[in-house]
């Protein structure tokens, strides 16, 4: 109902009566006060006037109901949305496991045990950031896997560019950087049998809003938000509407035609290939230039003494 | 040529791989071969091949009881979900089905790797940190 009276306000964008509610929607006035209200303590600011009626003047930077109603396609049709978890992708993987269908999505607006690579912490404080897990069900053989770690870079990177206008590039495999930081991170996880994926949850985190100076201090100087870097605060909602529908648009592209458009986008939008890097993979570190990436986005790197070595998997720094 | 020149010489060809000799000095023609140095190699390679031929067998029932549990991806192989944490699974323990046994990394897509079966874990294959190819054996493992 909440998200019928939004539609309703937002059809309009200026003010609809009490009554003209009560009859499209089939309630009383009561009730439409009611839900005004409602919608008034989740953070929407909505004028009341006695004679003209309600009118919407601002939504919260994160509102579920907004979601659900800006995205185009089939990823976000369901949200679960809380307040705080401990990490969403541990939160989607359970109702993936419980054959949840695919592209349903969870959201978080803090996590207490947000997670990155090999169990590294990820920063994910209550009211400035993105915390979202994407469940996807994909009919590819497993070793094509790794595109979907191409496809959610390429998403996250062009809704960012497209919300914020900020140069977000791509380091490889999928971080989101900005001037040389970190502004998110993408974690995949998995689950498949030896001939097909069960299920897959892509969880992306982004610091939006956040300030410079709540980040821990062995990260300040590697990370940034997007608030640090226009100056300005943005709106989660409309950034992840963008991935979201972003994800949709590149998903569809990936089953009808493969990884070939993806690859080819993702190397539009990388800053890692013709770069010095150093890549740490276990307790092996190599250096070398980041030469391209193959046909599963695996990285190929140039070693000094000009042989070539493919990286699964690894931190990468870039050198210079 | 005297007879314990001969013998000298008979004696050097025996530490050698040589199989025939043809010396010819003051008109005198000598031609050494030796047959036995063939057949004495030949022997190790029959005996070798009776050896495999009687352990093939076995290890084929060892391993037909065994599942091996391969790598769906190619990537890095991880035997704990974080490197200051115990490992999923250990060597000569039970494992249930859907039980996670390890993580292969590629591209920061961490896929677990579950077991099919009920069994006891007999053998980690790949070491933690290690590279790994699709197809690749991880485990073994006895169903029970």
């Amino acid at each position: 109902m909440a998200e019928r009276i939004l539609k309703l306000l937002r059809k309009k964008g200026d003010f609809v009566s009490g009554e003209e509610m009560s009859k499209e929607l089939g309630i009383t006035r009561a009730a439409v006060w009611k839900k005004i209200n409602a919608l008034r303590k989740k953070g929407y600011i909505i004028q009341a006037s006695p004679a003209k009626g309600y009118r919407l003047l601002k939504s919260p930077d994160l509102s579920i109901g907004d979601i659900k109603i800006l995205i185009k396609g089939d990823i976000g049709r369901e949200v679960f949305f809380y307040e705080s978890v401990d990490s969403t992708n541990t939160v989607a993987a359970e109702l993936a496991e419980k054959g949840t269908p695919e592209g349903i999505v969870v959201i978080a607006d803090s996590q207490e045990k947000g997670r990155g690579r090999l169990g590294r912490f990820w920063v994910s404080p209550p009211h400035v950031n993105i915390h979202i897990s994407i469940i996807l069900r994909p009919e590819i053989e497993p070793k094509d896997v790794t595109l979907l770690t191409i496809m959610s870079a390429v998403a996250c990177v062009t809704a960012l560019r497209r919300v914020t206008g900020l140069k977000v590039t791509i380091k490889w495999p999928n971080d989101l950087i900005v001037s040389g930081k970190k502004m998110g991170g993408i974690l995949t996880e998995v689950k498949s049998d030896p001939d097909r994926i069960i299920f897959a949850v892509i969880g992306v985190g982004i610091n939006v809003n956040m300030d410079v100076d709540m980040f821990p201090d062995d990260v300040r100087q590697i990370a940034t938000s997007v608030k640090n870097e226009t100056g300005e605060m943005h709106s989660r909602t409309a950034i992840i509407v963008e991935i979201l529908n972003e994800l949709e648009h590149w998903y569809k592209i990936l089953k009808r035609t493969g990884g070939k458009p993806l690859l080819s986008e993702w190397q539009q939008l990388t800053s890692t290939l013709g770069r010095d890097v150093r890549i740490t993979v276990g307790k092996e570190t190599f250096t070398g230039i980041a030469e391209s990436i193959d046909d599963e986005g695996m990285l190929i790197l140039r070693l000094p003494s000009g042989m070539l070595k493919k990286i699964s998997a690894g931190d990468l720094t870039i050198l210079r | 040529m005297e007879l314990e020149d001969l013998k000298e010489l008979i004696e050097l060809l025996k530490e050698t791989d040589i199989t025939e000799l043809q010396i010819e000095k003051n008109g005198t023609k000598v031609k050494i071969k030796r047959e036995k140095l063939i057949s004495s190699i030949e022997m190790p390679v029959q005996k070798s091949t009776v050896i495999s031929e009687k352990i093939t067998p076995e290890f084929e029932e060892e391993t037909q009881r065994l599942i091996t549990v391969t790598s769906p991806i190619v990537g890095t192989f991880y035997r704990s979900p974080s490197p200051d944490t115990a490992p999923f699974v250990e060597v000569g323990l039970r494992v249930k089905k859907g039980q996670v046994l390890c993580i292969v990394e590629a591209m920061k897509l961490m896929n677990e790797i579950e077991s099919e079966i009920d069994g006891i874990v007999i053998k980690a294959l790949v070491e933690n940190g290690q590279p790994v190819e699709y197809g690749e054996p991880l485990f073994l493992i006895e169903p029970i």
